[in-house]
């Protein structure tokens, strides 16, 4: 077990609450310097409660916790604002970044990139900008945080800068490698795309469309083969 | 050892929300200790309630009957539909007594992270009940948070695709408030929302 300490002032995001006993909340934070935190919010739902107009997701927080376990105690929770709420679409693209961080990132493994990284996200959810550019950005930083990212602008074989022209498949934990006509199945991307990528260029709507085939390929195969919900949800919806 | 019909009222208890195993076995204790009559009473209603209750053709509340009594009063303006989250919201609107159209109930609100989504939501039958020729409008009642909002938002687009015509509840500060007193969150979005006099 951790030494019991105290944290104050930390940045901090909610990624997803749930209710616990009659009038708490248990819920799951990114903070900056301590990455994934699970804080319970004594009284948090009570009516008359400080905290419940504060601990929305989404929004920029600083939060004050303390105690040495698994789940820690919240003492106090500013709001920063300075960021609209979510609307519309944005709301339902911002559930499926917290998910991704709540399956992906551990507990107590801090990424302040990443932080920095997730808070502009938001942003430009927030601003009500494309969304898929903000996302594949979003899950890019992802897998390089938490070290998944193997190079995206180096061919596996030869070590070399990939051809712009090229045609690509990508192996996972190794790189690109030129794609063989026996490519069936597996996504194959052009060279363009995985330079594009690697620089966070999105202004070509094949980098766009390519970018999404691989990232949804490689954040698969790191979730073990679980199903995102935010993602059910969303294509149920598009269904409907 | 506890006999095991006792294991089985504290086992049954916990499916009771916030209880665990303490407070479920204290609550068996007091039915069988100190209040046996409650205990049929609470046993009986529950039974009852099973049999009885189910969910109203057109509100998706519950009621005894296919179509609730709400829902069947001809002196509620049938062009008004209202959309809440839970029962205890459509009987708080109700007290305002500043609302006389219908209603729909979803039972829940979107939670993706959750696995909420429109399939548990059964959004499908809310679509089938705004289809009613009568409606003018439909009433987005669902609460002010980001869950709230994003079915608020799921549904409008829904109902917007099909025609129907949607509002949703405005927010701002409340009603004999003083910013003073009022959270930063709050007047935030009242000055984004702000409207022109």
């Amino acid at each position: 077990m951790s030494p019991k300490q105290r944290i104050d002032q930390q940045p901090a995001f909610v990624l997803h609450s749930w209710p616990w006993r009659e009038t708490s909340l248990i819920v799951e934070v990114f903070s900056r310097d301590f990455g994934r935190v699970g804080l319970v919010a004594k009284g948090a739902r009570r009516p008359q409660s400080a905290l419940r107009g504060v601990l929305m997701a989404f929004q920029p927080l600083r939060v004050d916790w303390s105690g040495g376990g698994e789940i820690k105690t919240l003492v106090r929770a500013e709001w920063q604002g300075g960021q609209p709420l979510l609307q519309g679409r944005a709301l339902l693209c911002a559930y499926y970044l917290n998910e991704l961080l709540v399956r992906l990132s551990a507990r107590e493994d801090p990424h302040p990139v990443l932080f920095e990284d997730y808070g502009s996200a938001l942003a430009d959810l927030a601003r009500q900008t494309a969304a898929a550019p903000v996302l594949r950005r979003f899950e890019l930083a992802l897998l390089r945080e938490l070290g998944y990212g193997a190079g995206l602008a180096n061919d596996a074989q030869t070590g070399e800068i990939v051809d712009p022209a090229g045609r690509y498949v990508y192996i996972i934990e190794k790189g690109p490698v030129r794609a063989t006509l026996d490519a069936a199945g597996q996504v194959v991307v052009s060279g363009q795309t995985l330079i594009d990528l690697a620089q966070n260029a999105f202004e070509r709507p094949e980098t766009l469309a390519q970018g999404k085939q691989l990232l949804r390929t490689l954040i698969h195969h790191y979730l073990g083969g679980q199903t995102l919900q935010s993602r059910r949800v969303l294509k149920e919806f598009q269904e409907l | 050892m506890s006999p095991s019909s006792l294991d089985e009222l504290i086992e049954a208890l916990r499916c009771l929300p916030g209880v665990g195993p303490k407070s479920a076995q204290r609550m068996a204790y007091h039915l069988l200790q100190r209040n046996q009559r409650g205990a049929a009473r609470l046993s009986q209603a529950l039974q009852r309630a099973l049999e009885v209750l189910r969910h109203c053709e057109r509100c998706n509340t519950f009621a005894e009957s296919a179509v609730c009594s709400r829902c069947a009063n001809p002196q509620r303006d049938p062009a008004l539909l209202c959309v809440v989250e839970m029962p205890a919201d459509l009987a708080m609107i109700e007290q305002t007594h500043a609302y006389n159209g219908m209603y729909y109930v979803l039972m829940g609100r979107l939670s993706p992270l959750d696995g909420i989504g429109p399939r548990e939501l059964r959004l499908d039958r809310l679509i089938a009940r705004a289809a009613d020729p009568a409606l003018r409008e439909v009433i987005l009642a669902t609460n002010f948070t980001n869950e709230g909002e994003a079915t608020a938002h799921m549904i409008s687009d829904l109902l917007a695709a099909r025609g129907v015509r949607t509002s949703r509840l405005s927010r701002g500060v409340p009603v004999g408030g003083e910013l003073e007193h009022t959270d930063s969150g709050t007047i935030a979005q009242a000055l984004i929302e702000r409207r022109a006099l």
